[in-house]
């Protein structure tokens, strides 16, 4: 990845990572978009999955420092979504707005099973409802989120042909 | 190539494994060896965030406070509306009890119903929960305490529907307060479709040129004909018909009673409006106009009448009922 690109992209994925949490408590839905899996995904897409996997790493202890108890679990989620992102997106090699809501929606979907799992602060039925109802529905809108605001990044990361 | 591919693979395969092991033993500490290593990203790369979000969270609280109030205000709002409702028909009653004290006998409550149309209708008809059992007939004056609503046309065991003074086939007649001139009161049809509300007006025909009326003057029924007692109040003398070529003079007159007010009425018994209502309505308070309209005088198209004579002398009674009855 060009040096030019990778700032580009960093820029990218900061203004995610701001958005999680300037327009998330703002919109206050109750399956709200997961601007952070946004940037996760984004960029590890762009990156090595080594590269992905700490980024990952780095982004779920940070959004972990505010979850009292959970501590690793966050960490743990992003680092298994972030290095999947990159190893898939080198095997499949595409770009397009079908491949990107899967790994969008897949990506949600697996980071919050993860996560409920090593937070242990669900169990039965109320974890059945949260994986098989809050969490697509969340996973949808973080996915038709995703591809809006992918679409509309494309100009920035999309190198130009020599 | 291929060796170095291998390598990048194993590479990444180890750090990701690292990764795992990391996330999995920060997770499995103890909470106070936990909390140094959360509580030194909450100080440093996590502390803007945190800044950020609440700032949006307070956006959002004050937000929701705004729309809070808004509702409150609107609440607030519905009810004052509720009650200025109560107020006005709480007057009304309050009104309607008087004029049965004052009427004492010969009459018979009852609740008008208005019949839904569309908005730009005029409204001509009312049902009344009042019938034949009840001892109302035909023709059987409608009034209310400020004066004349219209004539109960049809009569059912226990409805009955009367035409307001706004319809076509509506008359009475009528004279000025102090018994000086005669004339015949008729619906104001004279109407353009912009000026609709001029519709609830009325128009004193064929009074005699000598007698020139005031703005302001109150008229009454004359109680020639024998369906309207004398002196009930049917409204106020608001200007002239301009009428080219005529012996007589046309008034526009504002109605004592506004349709939208009437709500609930007396109908006078036939027995009653053959004895009279004596000063029931002569020593009434000044009425509510009916039509916010100003006063806007039309020139008549059909001025040159050559029936006039007869009109002046033509009994305050309906036509019979041709035109179809809306639903």
């Amino acid at each position: 990845m060009k040096s030019s690109l990778a700032i580009r992209t960093a820029a990218a994925c900061a203004i995610l990572i701001v958005m999680h949490y300037t327009l998330r408590p703002l919109l206050g839905w109750r399956s709200s978009i997961d601007f952070l899996l946004i940037a996760l995904v984004f960029g590890s897409v762009r990156t090595r999955p080594a590269s992905a996997a700490v980024y990952g790493l780095v982004l779920g202890l940070a959004a972990d420092s505010l979850a009292l108890g959970a501590f690793g679990a966050g960490a743990l989620a992003a680092t298994i979504v972030g290095f999947s992102a990159s190893w898939l997106k080198a095997v499949f090699f595409a770009d397009n707005f079908a491949l990107n809501t899967i790994f969008l929606f897949a990506g949600k979907w697996l980071f919050d099973l993860v996560y409920m799992l090593m937070a242990r602060r669900m169990h039965g039925v109320e974890m059945l409802v949260q994986l098989v109802l809050w969490t697509p529905l969340a996973a949808l809108v973080t996915a038709l989120a995703g591809v809006v605001i992918i679409a509309l990044l494309r100009p920035v990361y999309q190198e130009k042909a020599a | 190539m291929a060796r170095a591919a291998t390598l990048g693979g194993r590479l990444d395969t180890l750090v990701f494994g690292a990764c795992i092991v990391v996330a999995l033993v920060l997770s499995a500490l103890p909470d106070q060896m936990r909390e140094p290593v959360a509580g030194a990203l909450r100080r440093t790369i996590v502390a803007p965030l945190v800044g950020l979000q609440r700032g949006a969270e307070r956006w959002r609280a004050a937000w929701l406070e705004s729309e809070r109030q808004t509702l409150q205000r609107d609440s607030v709002g519905m009810q004052k509306t509720r009650v200025q409702a109560l107020e006005v028909e709480n007057d009304r009653l309050r009104r309607l009890l008087g004029l049965g004290n004052r009427l004492a006998w010969g009459f018979v409550p009852a609740e008008a119903l208005h019949t839904e149309g569309r908005t730009e209708d005029v409204v001509t008809t009312l049902t009344l929960t009042a019938g034949r059992l009840a001892g109302v007939a035909q023709y059987s004056p409608v009034v209310a305490p400020e004066g004349v609503v219209g004539l109960v046309q049809t009569v059912d065991s226990r409805l009955s529907i009367a035409i307001l003074y706004s319809h076509p086939d509506f008359r009475v007649s009528a004279m000025s307060a102090d018994g000086a001139a005669f004339g015949i009161v008729y619906p104001h049809m004279d109407v353009t479709g912009g000026r609709l509300s001029e519709r609830y007006l009325l128009e004193l025909r064929n009074v005699p040129f000598r007698n020139e009326l005031k703005i302001g003057t109150h008229i009454f029924s004359s109680g020639v004909g024998g369906v309207w007692p004398r002196g009930v109040l049917i409204g106020t003398v608001v200007g002239e018909v301009p009428e080219p070529e005529s012996w007589s003079r046309t008034y526009l007159v504002r109605p004592a009673v506004n349709p939208a007010h009437v709500t609930s009425v007396m109908i006078l018994m036939p027995q009653r409006a053959q004895q009279g209502v004596g000063s029931v309505w002569m020593g009434a308070p000044e009425p509510v106009p009916a039509a916010k309209a100003a006063p806007v005088i039309g020139t008549r198209r059909d001025s040159a009448r050559g029936d006039s004579a007869r009109d002046s002398t033509r009994r305050d009674t309906v036509r019979p009922d041709t035109t179809p009855r809306r639903p």
